[in-house]
């Protein structure tokens, strides 16, 4: 990871932030992305402000979860930059930006099925003492977060396969969140989801919204990103195609941007 | 939401089922070995000596200190084939250097140790940096090593290693041999660090879901190298074991060893996807093995039958542990002409 200019006063979790002027959490600009023939990012410059919600939406292959890993250093753009609390960052793995507080919710879990929750819900920072992996504190802390988030798990201990969809994506969520205090990042959170299970993923994002953290949402639910963006930004065959607040649009509009018969 | 009442009620006996669902495969290769061993002190007076015991102990720990190597590998998803050869160079340049040009004990085990470290090193850059998968990396190493091993020493055996040194093989503590204490303890301070440190908790994640792994910020080609070196390693420390027992070094020793390590591994529980695995059921596989080409040895079976009932038991492990996990009705190992 390189850092180019010093985070300075306000860095992700400095007092300085309170009194700043909400200005782009994080910027992606002029980002270009191919896989072999297939471009799947086009000139992409993307913001999200602070404490915004914004929803990304797109038909398939149109290029969200392309620009989400780039936002996360899961893969590493041809060309463009990112820029972090307005300080360019180059994240070379997801380490680099996990270490800066931002985290995401893969459109696959990516969750370990072999491990319990707890493990699930810490891995990547994993806790020791004297060495030693501090179980105790793991389910401790993994239990008390599940219910901050009224995510219902019965057993932190029990391997995630074992888990439904709904909960898989909780554990999932439970994980970002432990480390996403600056952005968080959820690809498709309600794709897999039954109508109840869907509506609690929702109910846990506007839990979110009210803690300072910056959200990125991607899901093809016109009602849900109506329900939890405050702003929708509209990908189409690898290019971003249109960016509206959600009181300056409607549906309609947002269905002619994604299909192309608007721009 | 967990009732922390509720918990606290049922945590004994839970935890207590928890341990032998999760450890069922443990508990039933105990049991085939009591049952083995039950069979053969039946079936020949001579199995129960301290003797025999013993050799069994003895014979399982060369090939046991190279099959926890395995097991850490096979956790992580990988493989290393090249395990025989491995031990089997780390002997002979354990003879050449210590007999052959009369170096100080410890600067040819140093030496011989540094050969390990490479080892693991080469098929741990191949593997992980080039994508070349560690089957055919190891593979080629197999043959390599082999081939060193034979070349460095043009095919001669070299013996005649000095007192100090056969201790390494022949050396006691009470009555148990050191070859034993040393086995044994690599199989519990090597589960003590998969199960308790945080690079076993990120080797079990890896090999459970490598892109995971990679997501949540964990550094799967650290956690592989260092498996790919613990691996060659190992094995060294076997080949220096081997070959202060034999009092000899050359090419072709321990080239058994390869297909007794992976049969102990898989009869052992450790997952053939990764994931899952411990060194105490590769510790128990072993026994079983060992136990096995004894005991067909007690009973007047000839000796070059050991190898075909190895192999047979991996398959049976195999397909057991198969059929265990749902992945295989016992109706499908009947081709379609068969069962029409
Ligand atoms: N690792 C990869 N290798 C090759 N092509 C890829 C890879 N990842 C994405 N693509 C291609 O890039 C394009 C954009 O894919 P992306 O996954 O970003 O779409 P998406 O908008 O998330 O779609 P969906 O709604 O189906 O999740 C697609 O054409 C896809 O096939
Ligand atoms: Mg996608």
């Amino acid at each position: 990871m390189t850092v180019s200019a010093p985070p300075g006063m306000s860095g992700p979790n400095g007092n300085g932030a309170l009194d700043r002027i909400p200005g782009p959490v994080m910027m992606a600009r002029g980002v270009h992305k191919s896989f072999g023939q297939v471009r799947a990012l086009i000139d992409a410059t993307f913001q999200v402000d602070e404490g915004e919600t914004v929803a990304i939406v797109g038909d398939n292959g149109a290029g969200k979860s392309t620009l989400v890993k780039i936002l996360t250093g899961a893969i590493q753009p041809d060309t463009g930059s990112l820029e972090l609390d307005g300080t360019e960052v180059s994240f070379r793995t997801t380490r680099d930006s996990l270490q800066l507080g931002v985290t995401a919710v893969y459109q696959n879990l990516a969750l370990a099925d072999n491990m319990t929750v707890a493990e699930n819900v810490f891995l990547g920072r994993v806790p020791t003492r004297w060495l030693r992996v501090d179980r105790r504190r793991m389910e401790k802390e993994s239990a008390e977060l599940l219910d901050s988030l009224a995510i219902n798990v019965p057993d932190v201990r029990a391997r995630t396969a074992l888990l439904s969809g709904g909960q898989r994506q909780a554990v999932a969520i439970a994980r970002a969140f432990r480390s996403g205090r600056r952005l968080m990042i959820l690809d498709e959170p309600t794709a897999a989801l039954g109508v109840q299970e869907g509506q609690k993923v929702l109910d846990i994002i506007e839990g979110l919204k009210g803690q300072r953290v910056s959200i990125i949402v991607v899901s093809h639910n016109l009602d849900h990103v109506f329900r939890v963006a405050d702003r929708i930004v509209v990908m189409r065959g690898g290019r971003i195609v249109g960016s509206r607040r959600k009181e300056e649009t409607t549906t309609a509009d947002i269905v002619h941007l994604i299909v192309g018969t608007r721009e | 939401m967990v009732d922390s009442n509720q918990a606290q009620a049922s945590e004994g006996p839970a935890r207590v089922r928890r341990g032998l669902i999760r450890y069922r495969q443990l508990w039933a290769l105990l049991i085939a070995v009591l049952l083995l061993w039950t069979y053969l002190s039946f079936a020949s007076p001579y199995f129960m000596t301290v003797q025999n015991l013993t050799n069994i102990a003895l014979q399982s720990s060369v090939v046991g200190i190279m099959a926890v190597g395995f097991t850490i590998l096979l956790i992580g998803g990988e493989i290393d084939l090249a395990i025989g050869s491995t031990q089997a160079l780390a002997g002979t340049m354990a003879a050449l250097l210590i007999i052959q040009r009369e170096l100080p004990i410890w600067a040819g085990v140093l030496i011989v140790l540094g050969m390990g470290l490479i080892v693991g090193n080469v098929n741990g850059y191949f593997s992980l940096f080039t994508k070349v998968p560690s089957f055919i990396v190891t593979l080629a190493m197999l043959g390599v090593l082999q081939g060193l091993a034979f070349v460095m020493t043009s095919g001669q055996t070299i013996g005649g290693f000095p007192e100090a040194f056969k201790v390494l093989g022949h050396g006691k503590v009470g009555v148990i041999p050191l070859p034993v204490i040393i086995f044994f303890s690599v199989t519990v301070v090597v589960q003590l660090v998969l199960s308790h440190t945080r690079y076993g908790v990120e080797l079990y994640a890896t090999g459970g879901n490598r892109e995971a792994a990679e997501l949540v910020g964990i550094s799967v080609r650290r956690v592989l190298m260092l498996a790919f070196i613990a691996s060659s390693m190992l094995c060294t420390l076997a080949g220096l074991v081997l070959s202060a027992r034999l009092n000899a070094g050359h090419g072709s020793f321990g080239s058994e060893s390869l297909l007794d390590a992976v049969a102990a591994v898989i009869i052992g529980g450790t997952s053939l996807n990764g994931g899952a695995g411990n060194t105490f059921g590769t510790l128990l596989g072993i026994i079983l093995i060992s136990t096995i080409k004894n005991g067909l040895i007690l009973l007047g079976v000839d000796p070059f039958w050991q190898q075909v009932a190895v192999g047979a038991l991996i398959l049976a492990a195999v397909l057991v542990d198969k059929t265990i996990k749902g992945e295989l009705a016992p109706g499908d190992l009947l081709p379609r002409l068969v069962r029409r």
